[in-house]
């Protein structure tokens, strides 16, 4: 008999020790302060996830992810699966239970948002794109010179009659997001991201 | 039973001795208010000569100790403070009766639902309502009056509408006991549903084997008059003397003279849709529902008939018993007790379009199904999907379609039998093709009678039918006419994609679309899921809250066979207690016309809608027949000269509670 | 006084259309002032905010900018028409959560107050379809038609935030088959065919084009191989973000699934007053169809040349 057998490759290989540990939730208490407890009738028929076009391309699961929020599995938050939901509300038409599903992914990404989990290219177009400009897409700008070119060769003015054309209103709409909040939600969003960048190193290198 | 005194007489002219019993029912009052307190209060108002609390005054004890306050001469007026007079005021009328006093000088105060139970978190406020509720109860106890109950007979006749598998064996148990039966079967033939359907769950029993023999029963039955085409149009009257009027369509084929040898129908060149067989197969305009029909005579259906005279001819119909000419007959009857068994309509799956029912040819409903299966179906028993008719080779269910959906308009309510006939079905179509793929699509499967989880087991196990639990979210049409399904297997968590060639929709059970109908014409309620209403969700199943009406099978809410069976046992059951003694008692409730103040305007007779008012000609006044009067104060209120006086309602003792409630209001003595 | 138009509009331009698809907006101006209607500016509109992303990030700035948006045309007593579902989307789901939730119109009044505005809830934000559909109706349409397309296979792509939430919606409650688009596209002659899965999502919306491109590009390959094997010529859409992803996007799918879709895709794809423009007689310059500029790497990416040759015949 050989005791000299290399047993750690197999450890790494097989032992999981992957047992789900209960907790209540604070995802879905965040979802009954809000006003949205009705995500606790799911009773995972599946109907969202089998008429879902993201899902049969992608890993993103409806259900799942809903179930997730219920039992409190926060990893949901920091997935890139509830972004892959195109918001084509087919489950929230079909669910039987009459749960807002769309919505509640919303909420869910409101969620992620809120503790920094949020992608690069999104966090740029919230803060930089759509705070500074009040466009999603905008025209403005050297790198879009193309498009108000385009715009002048069917007869248009280069620039169309919003907040383009308007600093004032610019100005109007940042009045507003600071208000509402989205400027301090920003700001701590650039904060948590920094974080984790930071932590994520320090990880790499330990 | 208890031995019943004889009455001591109170004639309502000398002083009211109340006593007042503050129930403590457990923690329901006790673990709110102060009950002691409360029955002190009652003390404290004028003419409560005795007040008690007690943990539960429902119980013996508690009724024992009202019993001895009456015999002891103490009190003339019983008030219990308690649960809902819906509860116990029968109980406490009882224990009054039993102890000699009237028992209509009793008075219940509910300071459980309308007190402690809506304030279980207010106390102090809950304390004041009940307060009121007990100053209220002693103002009308002051002025109670003796009354009689009315006995009324009952007519030993019973109509069943409704001759399914629940309405013919309510009729056979009656008929067998001896009662007149009036069975109205709105269709030319008896059955129900129970005939379309091909096997029973679970043991696999041919259903038209089992309902046939039933079926002829009742055509023998002598106690039993079948009236099939027919249907009740009017109901009037009360428990024990109800005034049936019956309308019997026209068969336009006399029904003593056909013989039922066919020879009309093969002639005749209407051919239209077969309702039996849900469109999958034919009739002609003259006909019967299928070959089992009970009873077997023709009839036609004059919206397709054309009138070409053909099965009228001498050498088509030998017995001459085509009658074009045929009208209506009207019949009235009079019961004691009626049984509304008119069973169920499918869910008709059209609006759920995401399922493409009546756009893609092979996506059936499981009633269609079951013809398909049938031995006397469009397909004898060898079912073939409808865009070939071919045998296919794969085929998925689809359980809880139109039920348990929660959205605008949807049935919430799960239809009971569905997982369990899908499974049969299945399992029948793997009987004929070991090979085929069968699947059944589900949230969730109810096996929950007597064998059916065995059977489940077993479709498993020794069918090979797949389960697969996902709700499918759509479907397409694929080549070929096959359906292509979306749906997720949930326990793997992943989205799949299954072509089969014939897709079968498990329907719900709905009430019939003409529920309403039967609603108004019988008075009786439909609960929110659109079935009527059982008079107690637990302890009174059968009975509806109209006294005399029973309801039994699907009518009362979806249910398997068994249940149906059991339950319209338990309706017959309780429609002949009612008849077996012959009499029943009615509450004395109705209205009093005091004759010397009556101007006769008639204006009370006019408005009655229980039609209980008549007019004496000679001496030019009202009368009110107390059988028929409801009590439901219509004409108190219409009566110009207040010569109408109802019985226990008085205005001079609502007068008192009101003058009472409004005198010291709980503001004044710091209430909420 | 000039008459009042019988149709009278605030015209919400979003992103999409007027700074990258151009031709939608002013084949939108040209329909709808041929068809009778006043146009009115919203001026200093913004981002509706588009609901995928910002909807996303951050639901009471959603509402509350959005309700802004709202005001500009509450001020010029005008509902407001709009010719992207996603700005439909936005602006019809806040306007209906702010009728029926009135602590939500609290919160946000209480915001618009430190700008000046108030949210009344006196307009209804209309798509282009809507107003073309509901309040002009089919009939009045047919009668501006002067060219009948022949022998014209369309695929009609709906997209989603036009019908659905179909509760907030005025379509009835259908949203599994509606047929308002087909009946609109077929009134000029074409003939809208039937495809797999025609009423799939794009991609685009949802925040999934900007989150990662390629799925996106996975839907609308999926989308325009079931267009392609239908045979159609063109597609028409009522969305310039639907129509960006199945115009620019054939360019992505062509390059990043050139392994599974065999030949390169190039249909073109037309948004619908364009096409009921043409029927209808309005020059094509005024419709955006004609390529007056060498700029590069602008809209259309899958040149139109080709359709405007398939119908020349009928057009003359």
């Amino acid at each position: 008999m050989r005791f000299d057998l290399i047993m750690s490759d197999n450890v790494e290989k097989y032992i999981k020790r992957k047992v789900y540990k209960s907790t209540s939730s604070r995802i879905a208490q965040k979802f009954v302060d809000a006003g949205l407890e009705k995500i606790r009738a799911c009773i995972n028929c599946g109907t969202c996830t089998g008429g879902c076009p993201s899902g049969r391309r992608t890993a993103y699961r409806t259900r799942s992810a809903i179930r997730r929020a219920l039992t409190g599995d926060e990893s949901v938050l920091k997935d890139i699966d509830i972004w892959l939901c195109s918001t084509c509300y087919y489950c929230y038409e079909r669910c039987p239970r009459n749960i807002p599903v769309t919505d509640m992914i919303i909420k869910l990404r409101n969620i992620a948002v809120e503790e920094g989990h949020i992608l690069d290219s999104h966090f740029v177009l919230a803060n930089k794109i759509f705070y500074e400009t009040g466009h999603g897409v905008p025209a403005t700008g050297d790198n879009n010179k193309q498009w108000r070119d385009l715009r002048e060769s069917i007869g248009l003015p280069p620039l169309p009659p919003t907040v383009h054309m308007h600093p004032e209103a610019v100005t109007e709409c940042q009045e507003l997001m600071k208000s509402v909040g989205f400027r301090d939600l920003m700001d701590n969003v650039e904060r948590k991201k920094l974080q984790q960048k930071e932590e994520a190193e320090k990880n790499k290198e330990g | 039973m208890t031995e019943v005194k004889k009455e001591i007489k109170v004639s309502g002219k000398e002083k009211p001795k109340i006593g007042v019993y503050v129930c403590h029912c457990g923690i329901n009052i006790a673990g709110v208010i102060d009950v002691v307190k409360l029955k002190d209060y009652a003390l404290s108002l004028p003419d409560v000569v005795l007040a008690r609390e007690y943990k539960f005054m429902c119980s013996d004890n508690g009724q024992s100790m009202i019993k001895q306050d009456i015999e002891a001469g103490l009190i003339n007026r019983v008030i219990v403070a308690a649960c809902s007079p819906r509860m116990h005021e029968p109980t406490f009328r009882l224990t009054c009766k039993e102890a000699g006093l009237n028992q209509f000088l009793f008075e219940q105060a509910n300071i459980r639902e309308h007190a402690t139970w809506v304030n279980m978190y207010d106390p102090e406020g809950a304390y004041e309502i009940a307060k009121d509720h007990v100053k209220m109860a002693v103002a009308k106890a002051r002025k109670l009056l003796p009354l009689e109950v009315q006995k009324v007979q009952v007519e030993p006749a019973c109509l069943v509408i409704g001759a399914g598998i629940a309405g013919m064996n309510s009729a056979l148990d009656l008929a067998q006991e001896g009662y007149k039966v009036y069975l109205v079967e709105r269709t030319p033939t008896i059955g129900g549903h129970m005939a379309q359907l091909d096997k029973t769950f679970p043991t696999m029993d041919c259903s038209a084997c089992i309902i046939t023999p039933r079926m002829v029963d009742v055509a023998r039955e002598k106690n039993i008059e079948l009236l099939t085409y027919s249907e009740v149009v009017d109901v009037s009257g009360y428990v024990g003397n109800f005034e049936v009027t019956i309308k019997k369509k026209p068969h336009y084929v006399d029904q003593e003279k056909c013989t039922a040898c066919g020879a009309c129908a093969e002639k005749c060149p209407v051919t239209v849709g077969n309702e039996f067989d849900l469109g999958m197969a034919t009739r002609k305009a003259i006909y019967i529902p299928f070959p089992q029909a009970v009873p077997g005579q023709y009839t036609i259906d004059m919206d397709k008939c054309i009138k070409c005279g053909i099965c009228a001819r001498l050498d088509v119909c030998e017995p001459e018993a085509i009658k074009y000419d045929d009208k209506p007959e009207f019949l009235k009857v009079k019961v004691g007790t009626i049984i509304v068994a008119t069973g169920w309509d499918l869910y008709d799956p059209t609006e759920l379009k995401q399922y493409g029912y009546g756009r893609y040819p092979n996506v059936i409903t499981g009633l269609q199904m079951e013809r398909l299966l049938s031995s006397f179906g469009p397909v004898l028993g060898k079912p073939v999907r409808p865009s070939d008719s071919k045998a296919p080779h794969s085929i998925a269910f689809l359980q809880c379609v139109g039920s348990r959906n929660f959205r605008e308009g949807g049935n919430q309510y799960c239809s009971r039998v569905c997982c369990m006939y899908a499974t049969k079905q299945a399992r029948q179509y793997k009987e004929k093709h070991p090979d085929a793929d069968v699947y059944i699509f589900y949230m969730d499967v109810r096996a929950f009678g007597k064998g059916y989880e065995e059977f489940y087991e077993s479709a498993s196990e020794n069918f090979g039918i797949n389960y697969i639990r996902g709700r499918i979210a759509e479907v397409s049409q694929g080549k070929n006419n096959n359906i292509i399904i979306r749906a997720e297997d949930t326990l793997l968590q992943e989205p799949l994609e299954l072509e089969v060639e014939m897709f079968i929709l498990s329907c719900g059970l709905e009430a019939k679309a003409d529920a309403d109908n039967i609603s108004s014409l019988l008075s009786i309620q439909r609960s929110a899921d659109g079935f009527f209403m059982e008079a107690h969700p637990k302890l009174r199943p059968v009975d509806t809250l109209t006294d005399g009406i029973f309801v039994a099978g699907v009518a009362q809410g979806p249910k398997d066979i068994p249940d149906t069976v059991a339950q319209a046992k338990g309706a017959a059951s309780s429609a002949s207690a009612l008849m077996a003694k012959g009499e029943v008692e009615i509450e004395p409730y109705y209205s009093v016309v005091i004759d010397h103040l009556c101007s006769g305007c008639r204006s009370c007779q006019s408005l009655c809608p229980f039609g209980a008012i008549a007019f004496d000609e000679f001496r030019r006044v009202a009368v009110v027949n107390p059988a028929m009067c409801k009590g439901c104060g219509t004409c108190v209120s219409a009566c110009p000269s207040g010569a109408m006086v109802q019985n226990h309602f008085a205005n001079f003792q609502l007068n008192s509670i009101i003058n009472v409630a409004i005198k010291e209001s709980s503001v004044e003595n710091g209430g909420k | 006084m000039s008459e009042e138009k019988k149709f009278r509009y605030g015209f919400f331009l979003g992103c999409v259309a007027p700074n990258r698809y151009p031709m939608i907006e002013t084949s939108i101006r040209a329909v709808f002032d041929h068809l009778g209607a006043e146009i009115l500016e919203l001026e200093g509109a913004s981002c509706c905010p588009a609901p995928g992303v910002f909807r996303a990030f951050h639901i009471p700035t959603w509402l509350v900018i959005a309700a802004r948006n709202l005001t500009i045309a509450e001020e010029l007593g005008v509902d407001v028409i709009t010719g992207c579902n996603g700005c439909y989307g936005t602006l019809r789901d806040a306007w209906y959560e702010l009728q029926h939730e009135p602590e939500m119109k609290k919160m946000v009044n209480e915001h618009l107050a430190k700008v000046g505005r108030k949210f009344k809830g006196s307009i209804e934000p209309k798509h282009v379809v809507q107003a073309l559909y509901l309040d002009m109706g089919i009939d009045y349409l047919k009668g501006f038609i002067k060219h009948k397309f022949k022998d014209l296979k369309v695929a009609v792509h709906y997209g989603c935030h036009i019908v659905k939430p179909s509760d907030k919606r005025p379509w009835d409650g259908e949203y599994e088959c509606p047929t308002f688009l087909d009946e609109i596209v077929e009134i000029t002659g074409a003939k809208s065919i039937d495809y797999k899965d025609k009423f799939m999502c794009c991609g685009a919306g949802g925040a999934v084009r900007t989150a990662v491109k390629e799925v996106s590009a996975d839907f609308s390959r999926e989308k325009l191989t079931n267009i392609r094997d239908a045979g159609a010529d063109i597609i028409i859409d009522c969305c310039p973000f639907c129509h960006l992803q199945l115009d620019l996007g054939q360019m992505e799918a062509n390059n990043i699934y050139k392994d599974m879709i065999g030949e390169p895709f190039k249909i073109p794809v037309i948004y619908l007053t364009q096409l009921l423009g043409l029927s209808f007689g309005i020059d094509p310059n005024l419709l955006g169809l004609i390529k007056n500029h060498d700029l590069k790497n602008v809209s259309p990416f899958i040149p139109v040349e080709p359709f405007l040759a398939k119908v020349k015949e009928e057009l003359t």
